[in-house]
């Protein structure tokens, strides 16, 4: 099952594109994914510290635009995005 | 009444005009205009500017939220409210948030204020990254 990851914040840096495509397992969790970005980094950005430490402190949200807890099951192809912490204003 | 907005800085820019047509009503007598912008030192560190990105729609929500909880939790049932935040880079001096405010009465419009600003510091999915001087970025 393939996802659209929109990035916000510091994960912009996770691409040159607003947003990452991931393949993930049918019925992955929000965990799960996370999971799969950390790979994503391993690969791409040698295991970048700070971008797991943002990818590890993110939560995310639904296409309905609301925060979704980490037990959440994804269960088509949909687009997730991913909220670092805050600090704006 | 309550007017929200993102405004994108590559088109468009904040401006305290708008929020003065939007909360103008002879049936308030205090109104406060709050204005957020970029300063040029930050920890010691000579600040150049600031690009702001944004969930929008999930920012949209956050201020409506905000704006329907001043109802409950601050009993303040007459009022204007004007916020406006930026997206994109912004100089030295320009707007980021703009938060106009009109109520009946001055005790009101100084506590609505200043609780939309601090909660949308806590909740708002908005995100800053300085430039420096030094060209390093913190975000």
């Amino acid at each position: 099952m393939k996802i659209k990851l929109e990035l916000f914040g510091a994960s912009r840096d996770f691409s040159d594109k607003d947003h990452l495509e991931l393949d993930i397992k049918d019925k992955a969790s929000i965990d799960d994914l996370r999971n799969e970005i950390i790979k994503y980094i391993d690969k791409n950005f040698q295991g970048n510290e700070d971008f797991i430490k943002v990818v590890k402190s993110s939560a995310f949200c639904s296409e309905n635009n609301e925060i979704i807890s980490d037990n959440y099951k994804i269960t088509k192809n949909q687009k997730i995005g991913i909220i670092p912490p805050i600090g704006g204003g | 009444m309550l007017h929200t907005k993102i405004v994108d800085y590559k088109k468009d820019k904040i401006l305290t005009s708008n929020a003065e047509k939007f909360i103008k009503d002879s049936m308030f007598g205090a109104s406060i205009y709050f204005l957020g912008t970029v300063r040029s030192i930050n920890d010691n560190k000579k600040v150049i500017g600031i690009t702001y990105d944004s969930h929008d729609e999930m920012v949209i929500k956050s201020f409506e939220k905000i704006y329907n909880e001043a109802d409950q939790k601050l009993d303040i049932k007459d009022k204007a409210v004007f916020i406006e935040h930026a997206k994109g880079h912004l100089k030295l001096g320009e707007i980021s948030i703009i938060i106009a405010v009109a109520c009946k009465h001055r005790d009101q419009a100084y506590v609505l204020s200043r609780y939309i600003i601090e909660e949308i510091k806590k909740r708002s999915p908005i995100w800053k990254k300085e430039h420096y001087e030094n060209k390093k970025v913190n975000g």
